[in-house]
C-alpha cells in the first residue's frame, strides 16, 4: 500500500515538473518579441546578406507573406514578427501602452492621436525609392501638421452594398441603411464613428463639427435603426456570408466585399449614393524610439513595391497607393469595384477626417448607448 | 516548533504574493482608472481623481437598465438550467447504479467540446438556413424560414442554457450522493409516499448543491459577452459586451473601468445577499 | 431498492436530454465530414479531407499546442498554490486566515471580463507585452479557487493524528508534510490539476484580452470563425480533441479500477 502511495506522489511530482518544463519551453518559444533587437548593420551590407529582426503590428491577414513579398525577397535573412491588432482602437491602445512593435498600420481617422502623443517617427521620404509612384493626394493623407508621419498603403471605398434581386429599385442614398422597408435585412458595421459619419452624410452635417445636440439626434436615429438591423458585423466575412445567403439585403460595406460577392456570383451592386461614397486610407507608421528605423524604412519602401501592391489588389480587393499598380488593373470585376472607369469618382468621395480624442470618446460612448438602449 | 513556523511562511507567502500581484493590484489599478478623466499621457502616471466617468454613467440610464437586463437573463439561464439538470443529477445518483460513472461522462462529453464551437453549432441550428428551419420547411410545416430564432435575446438565453446544463448537474449530483440512504428507509417506514419522501427528505438535503449550481451559472453569466456577440444580434448585447467594446473598440479605459467597477460591486452585493440566505461557508466544509 | 425499478420516466428524461445535448455536437461532427463549406440538408457529400488539411495546417496545430502549454503551466501553478492555501487552512490558525481564504476564493465571483480588464491594465502599466505568459497568469488566478476547494475537501477528512504520530517518531514538519500528507492528498492534487487544466484549455474570455502574438486555440478559433472555408478544419480539430479527452478519461477510469 505504501509503495503504491509513494509511486503516485512521484508521478504527481514528475507531472508537475514536466508541466513546468513544458511551460518554460513553450514560453521561451512563444515570446520572440522580447528578444532585444539586434543592431542594424550599415547599409553597405548587401540586401541579401542583411540580418536583423523587425516587429510589425498589423491586422489579421496582413501577416501573410503575400503582403510583404517584396521585402521578403529582397531581404531574405531578416526575420519579421507580427503582432495582430483587432481594430484601430486596439492598435492605438497597444501603442500607447508601450508596445515594442517597430511598424504599425492604422487607418485614416485615427492618425492625429499618434502624432499628438509622440508615438510616431517622421518618415525620411528621401530613402523611399517607390515614393514617386504615390500620388500627391495620398501623400497628403499621411501628413500631419505639415510633416510626413505616415506612408499610405491600402485604400478603398465605403458605401452601401445591396442585393439587386431583393432591392430591384436600387439604392441611391446612405439612408437605405435605416430604411424600414428593409426591416430585418440590414447589417451595419459595429463602429460608432462609422455611424456618425453615415448620419452626417444623410443629414448634411459637417463631420468634423458635430455638436452635442446633433450627436443626441444621431443616437436616436441609430436606436431606431436597430429595428431594421439584423446584426452588426465586426468582420466583413460575417456580412458577406449574410448577403450570400439572402439574410442581408443592404449593408454598410467596403468595396472588397463587393468584389468578393461578385466573384461568388451573388447578384449585388455597390451604390453611388447622392451624398457621395466614403473613402479611407490605411497607412504605416514607424514607432518613435525604435532601434530599427532604417530597417523599418526599408520595410515600408518594399510595401510600396509592385508585387506587394498587386497582391493587395488581387487578394484583398483593396486599392494600393502605388499608382502604377492601380493603372495595371485589367480584371473587369476589380475595375467595377474601384470605379476605375469613372474619373469623376474621387470628386464624389468624402475622405475620412482624423478624429480628435474628444470626438472618439463621445462617438464611441454614443454607440455604446445605442447598444445598451432598451 | 521552529520548522513548523518556517513551513508556515513557505506556504503562506507564495499564494499571498501571487494573489496580491495578479488579483488585488490589478483590481485596485482598475478602480483607480475609473477615477481618471481621459487617456491622455502615459498609461501609468499620476492623475487627479475625478468622478466624471461615474457622473456620465449615472446620467445615462441605459447602462443601468442593461445591467439589470443582463442580470435578469443570467437569472433565467441559471433557474432553467438548474431545473433541467436536477432530474439528470437525480437519475445519476439514484437510478444509474453502477453505470453512474459512464452516464456522468456521457453527460460531460459535450461540455468538453470547445465552448465557441458549441455556440457556433447553435448558430447553424437556429439560422434561417439552419437545421431547424431546413427541417421545418422540408416537412412543409412552414413555408418561410423563421427569422425570430436567431439574433436576439432569446437565442442568447437558449444557447447559454444549453452550454451550462452538463456542468450544472455536477454539484447537485454531489449533494444527492452524500445523502444517507438510511434516511429513505426511515421515511418509507414512517409511511411516506415516494413524492413526500422526495419533497421532505431528498430535496431539502440537496439544496446546498442546488444553490451551488445556481450560483455557479448565475455569476459568470451576468458578465457574459461571447455568446451575445455570436448569436445576440443588434438587440442581444449584454453588459459585458459594452465593457469589452470600451476596451477594444473605443480605447476608453477610464469609462470601461468605471463600468467594470459597477458590475463588480453589483456582483459582490448579489453574492453577499445570497450568502445571507445560504451559509456559503458550510458549502466549503 | 431504487435500483431494481424498471426503466422509469426519469431514465427517459435523461436519454432525451442527452440526445438534445448531442444534437449540436452531431451537427458539428457532420460539418467536419461535409464536402462543402456550408452545411445544408440533405448533405451533398462526405469527405475526410478536412482532417487531412488539419494535419497540414500549421497555424491550427500551433494554436492547439499553445493552449496545451498554457494549460499545463497554469494548472501546475494553480495546483501548487491551491495546495499551499489548503494546507494553511487545514493545519494552521492565524489571524489573516479568513482574509486569505476570501481572497483565494474571490476570483470565482469576479466576472471574467472584469478580471481580464484589470489584468490588461496591470500588464500595460508595467509595459509587459501580452503573451502566453500573461494568459497563463490570468488562468492561474481563475483556477485557484477550484484547486483550493478540491484539495481542502480532501484534507478535511484527513486524520491529523497521522502527522502527530510521524512527528512523535522524530520527523520534522516539512518531512511530515512531504512523506505523509502529500502522498495521501496526491489523488486530490491530480484531480485539482486536471480541473485547472480543463478550465484553462477552453478558456476564452480572459485569453482574448491577454493574448499577444501567439493565440491559444479558442482565441485562434474565434479569429477564424468569420472565414467560412476555415471552419471545418477547426471543427475537425475540436472533434479530435473531444475523442482524445474521451480516451484519456476511459484510460483513467480503467487505471482507477485496477488500483
Amino acid at each position: 500500500m505504501i509503495r503504491a502511495l509513494r509511486l503516485s506522489t512521484r508521478t504527481s511530482g514528475l507531472m508537475l515538473i514536466l508541466a513546468l518544463v513544458a511551460t518554460a519551453c513553450g514560453g521561451a518559444a512563444a515570446t520572440p518579441t522580447q528578444a532585444p533587437p539586434t543592431a542594424v548593420p550599415p547599409t553597405e551590407v548587401p540586401a541579401a546578406e542583411m540580418t536583423g529582426s523587425l516587429t510589425v503590428l498589423d491586422w489579421a491577414g496582413y501577416d501573410a507573406p503575400d503582403f510583404w513579398v517584396d521585402f521578403k525577397n529582397t531581404y531574405p535573412k531578416v526575420t519579421v514578427n507580427f503582432e495582430i491588432g483587432a481594430s484601430d482602437a486596439d492598435i492605438y491602445t497597444r501603442m500607447k501602452a508601450g508596445d515594442q512593435a517597430d511598424v504599425f498600420h492604422p487607418y485614416t481617422g485615427y492618425l492625429q492621436f499618434y502624432v499628438d502623443e509622440g508615438l510616431v517617427e517622421e518618415i525620411d521620404t528621401s530613402k523611399l525609392t517607390n515614393w514617386d509612384k504615390v500620388p500627391d493626394h495620398f501623400k497628403a493623407i499621411g501628413q500631419i501638421n505639415g510633416k510626413q508621419y505616415f506612408v499610405p498603403w491600402d485604400w478603398g471605398f465605403t458605401s452601401v452594398l445591396y442585393r439587386t434581386d431583393k432591392v430591384p429599385e436600387g439604392v441611391d442614398s446612405w439612408a437605405a441603411l435605416l430604411d424600414p422597408r428593409f426591416e430585418g435585412h440590414v447589417s451595419m458595421w459595429d463602429d460608432g464613428p462609422g455611424a456618425v459619419t453615415v448620419s452626417s452624410y444623410i443629414n448634411g452635417w459637417d463631420e468634423t463639427k458635430i455638436t452635442p445636440e446633433q450627436l443626441a439626434m444621431i443616437k436616436e436615429e441609430w436606436i431606431k435603426q436597430r429595428d431594421v438591423n439584423l446584426f452588426y458585423w465586426a468582420g466583413q466575412q460575417e456580412m458577406e456570408a449574410g448577403m450570400a445567403s439572402g439574410d442581408i439585403w443592404v449593408a454598410y460595406a467596403w468595396q472588397g466585399s463587393y468584389a468578393v460577392l461578385l466573384g461568388q456570383g451573388v447578384p449585388v451592386a455597390y451604390a453611388n449614393p447622392k451624398e457621395g461614397r466614403n473613402s479611407w486610407v490605411g497607412v504605416y507608421g514607424i514607432r518613435k524610439g525604435t532601434q530599427n528605423y532604417d530597417l523599418a524604412l526599408k520595410f515600408l519602401d518594399a510595401k510600396l513595391a509592385a508585387a506587394t501592391g498587386n497582391n493587395v489588389v488581387n487578394l484583398f480587393y483593396y486599392g494600393h497607393s502605388n499608382q502604377d499598380v492601380m493603372n495595371g488593373i485589367t480584371d473587369a470585376t476589380l475595375k467595377q469595384a474601384f470605379s476605375i472607369d469613372d474619373p469623376t469618382i474621387l470628386q464624389k468621395t468624402n475622405f475620412t477626417p482624423n478624429l480628435t480624442a474628444e470626438q472618439l470618446d463621445a462617438w464611441t460612448a454614443m454607440w455604446a448607448e445605442v447598444k445598451a438602449a432598451p | 516548533m521552529l520548522d513548523r513556523r518556517a513551513t508556515f511562511w513557505v506556504l503562506y507567502l507564495p499564494p499571498l504574493l501571487w494573489l496580491g500581484a495578479f488579483f488585488v493590484v490589478p483590481l485596485i489599478l482598475m478602480a483607480a482608472f475609473s477615477f481618471r478623466a481621459d487617456m491622455r499621457g502615459e498609461v501609468l502616471q499620476w492623475w487627479t481623481p475625478t468622478l466624471k466617468q461615474y457622473a456620465g454613467l449615472f446620467a445615462a440610464g441605459s447602462y443601468w437598465r442593461l445591467l439589470g437586463i443582463s442580470a435578469f437573463m443570467a437569472l433565467i439561464v441559471a433557474l432553467i438550467s438548474t431545473a433541467l439538470a436536477y432530474p439528470i443529477a437525480y437519475f445519476l445518483a439514484f437510478r444509474a447504479g453502477r453505470r453512474a460513472g459512464f452516464y456522468l461522462v456521457l453527460l460531460l462529453v459535450p461540455f468538453w467540446t470547445s465552448y465557441l464551437l458549441r455556440v457556433m453549432a447553435w448558430k447553424f441550428m437556429l439560422g434561417s438556413n439552419g437545421v431547424i428551419n431546413s427541417f421545418l420547411m422540408y416537412t412543409g410545416l412552414i413555408h418561410e424560414p423563421l427569422t425570430a430564432l436567431l439574433y436576439n435575446r432569446n437565442a442568447v438565453v437558449l444557447t447559454l442554457i444549453y452550454v451550462w446544463i452538463p456542468f450544472v448537474a455536477l454539484p447537485i449530483f454531489a449533494a444527492l450522493q452524500r445523502i444517507d440512504l438510511a434516511l429513505f428507509e426511515a421515511a418509507s417506514d414512517l409511511g411516506a409516499t415516494p413524492f413526500r419522501r422526495f419533497w421532505r427528505v431528498t430535496f431539502p438535503l440537496s439544496l446546498p448543491g442546488v444553490f451551488a449550481a445556481f450560483f455557479m451559472v448565475f455569476i459568470p453569466t451576468v458578465g457574459e459577452y461571447v455568446t451575445p456577440l455570436l448569436v445576440g444580434g443588434s438587440r442581444g448585447s449584454m453588459y459585458g459586451n459594452i465593457v469589452q467594446d470600451f476596451f477594444t473598440k473605443a480605447a476608453n479605459w477610464p469609462l470601461g473601468s468605471a463600468l467594470s467597477m459597477i458590475m463588480l460591486i453589483a456582483t459582490l452585493a448579489l453574492v453577499a445577499l445570497a450568502a445571507r440566505i445560504v451559509d456559503l461557508r458550510r458549502l466549503i466544509e | 431498492m431504487s435500483t431494481r425499478r424498471a426503466p422509469s420516466r426519469l431514465t427517459g428524461y435523461y436519454f432525451g436530454l442527452i440526445a438534445l445535448l448531442y444534437l449540436p455536437i452531431a451537427i458539428l461532427f457532420l460539418f467536419s465530414i461535409n464536402a462543402n463549406t456550408t452545411l445544408s440538408f440533405p448533405m451533398r457529400g462526405l469527405t475526410l479531407g478536412w482532417y487531412k488539411n488539419l494535419l497540414e495546417s500549421g497555424a491550427v496545430l500551433r494554436a492547439a499546442r499553445n493552449s496545451l502549454v498554457v494549460a499545463a503551466g497554469s494548472s501546475a501553478v494553480a495546483t501548487a498554490l491551491g495546495t499551499m492555501v489548503a494546507l494553511l487552512i487545514a493545519r494552521y490558525q492565524f489571524r489573516a486566515k479568513g482574509l486569505l481564504v476570501t481572497l483565494a476564493v474571490l476570483p470565482l465571483i469576479v466576472p471574467f471580463v472584469v478580471l481580464a480588464v484589470a489584468l490588461l491594465i496591470l500588464f500595460s502599466a508595467l509595459h509587459v507585452d501580452r503573451s502566453l505568459w500573461t494568459i497563463g497568469i490570468g488562468h492561474t488566478v481563475v483556477a485557484l479557487p477550484y484547486t483550493l476547494l478540491i484539495v481542502v475537501a480532501r484534507l478535511a477528512g484527513f486524520d491529523p493524528n497521522l502527522e502527530e504520530a510521524a512527528m512523535d517518531l522524530g520527523a520534522n514538519y516539512p518531512t511530515t508534510l512531504r512523506r505523509i500528507v502529500l502522498p495521501i492528498i496526491a489523488p486530490a492534487m491530480v484531480s485539482a490539476w486536471l480541473t485547472a487544466f480543463t478550465v484553462s484549455f477552453d478558456e476564452f474570455a480572459l485569453a482574448l484580452f491577454l493574448a499577444g502574438t501567439e493565440p491559444t486555440f479558442p482565441v485562434y478559433l474565434f479569429s477564424q470563425l468569420r472565414f467560412a472555408n476555415r471552419l471545418p478544419i477547426m471543427i475537425a480539430l475540436a472533434v479530435l480533441l473531444m475523442i482524445g479527452t474521451l480516451t484519456l478519461v476511459f484510460i483513467a477510469e480503467r487505471v482507477r479500477r485496477v488500483e
